[in-house]
């Protein structure tokens, strides 16, 4: 090593050190505090703290609300991602085809997305009102009871959150549809593709990076997901829209449980950090076949 | 190379005086006394001016009332993280009933025992004082109150000859009556709270006294007749599924329930006194044409019991000026504020002789009514557990309520759980 590159790359240290540094007190301490808490009976305000080792795990393993609650998480983020994909592909595809008023479209689209997640929620209460709502006032006598049936609830708390989240996968999608040169479609068109062949020959498949993307923060999203049922259902009717932060919300400050919670929490943080993981090794295969 | 240095000496100097002024401000000087509040709702909030009244008798005292959030989750959640982290930023705090026992437990608050006069409790209800109270000691002072009432629509009633029901029985055949007789399908018969929330557990508590059992005994222990509770939460689910009760009762909260019957869409309803107030409001629909009575009970001569709630003011442990701090809470649950409060906002005093006050009973008629069913009232379970208590009872309640669990193993699972996180904490 020549004493230049010495230089750089102890320059390099020194610039990386405040990162370093940032994200070590701001998100590894945090985090192996938490872990630490989670192998802990710790209840501060009755003086109850001791050591438990896997006590809490154990007792996690078995507990029907937990599984409940990672079953709920899991239908809630299939369910809207899904959704969210479909119908966002479908707007962007629209707004692109669209020869006017694609300004307004997409002012419209970032209003729902601009919007405060317990502003949504709220709005989605009133429209889901068991009498008074507009939908249920739509539907007269085939009223449903959106957010106090336990069949109807969680897909209800779906629908909500598809209707906030869709415009960030239409917008990335759009702005990626402007990217694609005219030339191509028009090579297509020469060679005689027709309407169906040029979606699924050329538009999907150049928007297969951008969705990817798309999705993987909007699962990492839907596996936090917290305002949206807090607010609309609290969790129930019978606990079928509490997903794991719910959970981990109500045993750490509400019941104020910070060891049994911290592990609830670490469960989430290993779920999300295992999809994250699967998701960049799939983002980046996809970029060296591209 | 100077400018800097002088920039820094400057720094230092205004560190210094910042960190003097913090040292000196609360030995001279005006005292300030900040009071951690939920905003009041209603005509007018009339707790500025109590404020100021209290700053008047008291020349060197400022008081800083300052809102709380308006949930009451977050309010707990609030006096958690700032009590937990040894915040002295607060003397005098709101609390909701329920988490008395806990927060005295934690050794937040002031024992206030040894300040009180001997008799001076004896003005408020039994039951408030009741929730202020944890291990023999006193810690908290009623502010405001609330009961479980039926409201009932009196024109409805009245139209079929019939009085006001006595047990469940009888309302359930009312019901069935007057819906009858009216022919209006978007008239519901009784409407109450049985959304996953607090709510529920107040309603359930309510069935299960009806039922002559509770959720925590005296000992503690919880569930002591598991059969008699599953019977109440069964009891329960039969309102929803034969219709007396809507559907949507399993996602109604108070004012879902509230505003339903305030259309004229119900015959009866389970609520808190504030209500009162919204049905005689100018434009209400059912203006003139509403009443409470107590809750039905299971049996003849029994009337169900109301489960009893409302606000109360402790003193906070890091308090600096714990005497004037406790003075801010006598001034404010004195009958002169507490008289201001129930005029000028819809919250119900924890004084009994408000009731029979002049001034309050030509403005709201059923206070000398109120008095009586407020008399009645329970609290619910005091104990330092309640919201562990509530947190994990609510999911098994409201599945046994839209059916997808017995009431049976409702009851047993919820005891399960609750044994396994008490024993951790006792």
């Amino acid at each position: 090593m020549t004493g230049r590159e010495a230089a750089a790359q102890r320059r390099a240290l020194v610039c990386v050190a405040p990162t370093v540094v940032a994200l070590g007190a701001l998100t590894v301490y945090p985090g192996i505090w938490v872990l630490w808490l989670s192998l802990q009976r710790r209840i501060p305000i009755f003086d109850v703290s001791r050591f438990a080792g896997f006590e809490n795990y154990a007792f996690l393993a078995i507990d029907p609300r937990f599984w409940s609650a990672a079953r709920t998480t899991a239908v809630f983020t299939l369910g809207s991602v899904a959704l969210e994909v479909v119908l966002g592909v479908a707007v962007a595809l629209a707004i692109h085809a669209q020869a006017r008023g694609r300004k307004v479209a997409l002012s419209l689209l970032l209003l729902a997305w601009a919007m405060p997640a317990v502003v949504g929620a709220k709005l989605f209460e009133w429209l889901y009102h068991p009498s008074a709502g507009l939908i249920n006032v739509a539907l007269g006598r085939h009223a449903i009871n959106w957010l106090g049936d336990p069949g109807v609830a969680l897909p209800a708390v779906i629908l909500a959150d598809v209707w906030r989240t869709m415009p960030f996968v239409a917008i990335l999608c759009y702005a990626r549809l402007l990217a694609i040169p005219a030339d191509v479609y028009e090579a297509a068109q020469v060679d005689g593709a027709g309407r169906l062949a040029t979606l699924t020959r050329i538009t999907l498949p150049l928007l297969g990076r951008i969705l990817l993307l798309a999705v993987l923060f909007r699962t990492l999203d839907a596996l936090r997901a917290f305002d949206i049922m807090f607010v609309l259902t609290g969790g129930g009717p019978a606990g079928t829209t509490e997903t794991l932060t719910v959970y981990a919300y109500r045993a750490l400050f509400q019941t104020l449980q910070l060891g049994f919670g911290s592990a609830v929490s670490v469960v989430v943080f290993a779920l999300v950090m295992a999809v994250a993981w699967a998701y960049l090794r799939l983002l980046r295969t996809n970029t060296v076949a591209a | 190379m100077i400018a800097r240095r002088s920039a820094w000496a400057l720094g230092l100097v205004a560190w210094l005086l910042a960190l003097g002024g913090c040292g000196a401000g609360h030995e001279r000087g005006p005292v300030t006394l900040v009071f951690k509040y939920a905003r009041i709702l209603g005509n007018a909030d009339p707790l500025p001016e109590l404020l100021r009244a209290f700053e008047a008798a008291h020349p060197r005292v400022r008081v800083k009332g300052e809102a709380l959030p308006w949930a009451s989750d977050d309010q707990h959640q609030f006096y958690v993280i700032n009590l937990e982290g040894r915040s002295p930023g607060f003397d005098v705090m709101m609390l909701d009933c329920i988490w008395v026992p806990e927060f005295a437990r934690a050794g937040w608050l002031l024992d206030l025992t040894s300040q009180l006069g001997p008799d001076e409790l004896a003005p408020y209800f039994p039951s408030a004082v009741a929730s202020a109270t944890y291990d023999g000691r006193v810690w908290a002072l009623p502010w405001n109150f609330n009961v479980g009432l039926l409201y009932y629509r009196t024109d409805l009633l009245a139209k079929y000859g019939l009085r006001p029901p006595e047990t469940y029985e009888e309302m359930v055949e009312q019901i069935r009556r007057i819906r009858a007789g009216e022919r209006d399908p978007a008239l519901d018969g009784y409407v109450w709270q049985g959304k996953q929330y607090e709510g529920l557990v107040v309603n359930v508590l309510e069935a299960f006294w009806a039922n002559d059992t509770t959720l925590m005994a005296e000992n503690e222990s919880v569930f002591p007749e598991p059969a008699r509770a599953a019977d109440a939460l069964k009891f329960l689910r039969g309102l929803i599924t034969t219709g007396v009760s809507p559907a949507w009762t399993t996602a109604a909260d108070e004012e879902l329930s509230r505003r339903a019957f305030g259309d004229g869409h119900a015959i009866f309803l389970r609520n808190w006194p504030y209500a009162m107030d919204l049905f005689e409001a100018p434009g209400s629909a059912v203006r003139g044409k509403v009443a409470f009575a107590p809750l039905p009970g299971r049996v003849r001569g029994a009337p169900g019991v109301g489960s009893t709630g409302g606000a109360h003011l402790g003193v906070s442990a890091r308090s600096r000026y714990p005497e004037l701090a406790l003075a801010l809470a006598r001034h404010l649950t004195s009958e002169r504020a507490q008289r201001a409060i129930a005029l000028g906002a819809a919250l119900s005093p924890t004084r009994q002789a408000l009731y029979r006050d002049r001034d309050l009973v030509r403005e709201r008629p059923a206070m000398p009514r109120l008095q009586a069913l407020a008399l009645a009232g329970r609290p619910r379970p005091v104990t330092p557990y309640y919201l562990l208590l509530s947190a994990t009872v609510q999911p098994e309640f409201s599945a046994a309520l839209v059916g997808v669990k017995s009431p049976e193993r409702a009851i047993a699972d919820a005891g399960a759980r609750l044994a396994y996180f008490l024993q951790a904490v006792r």
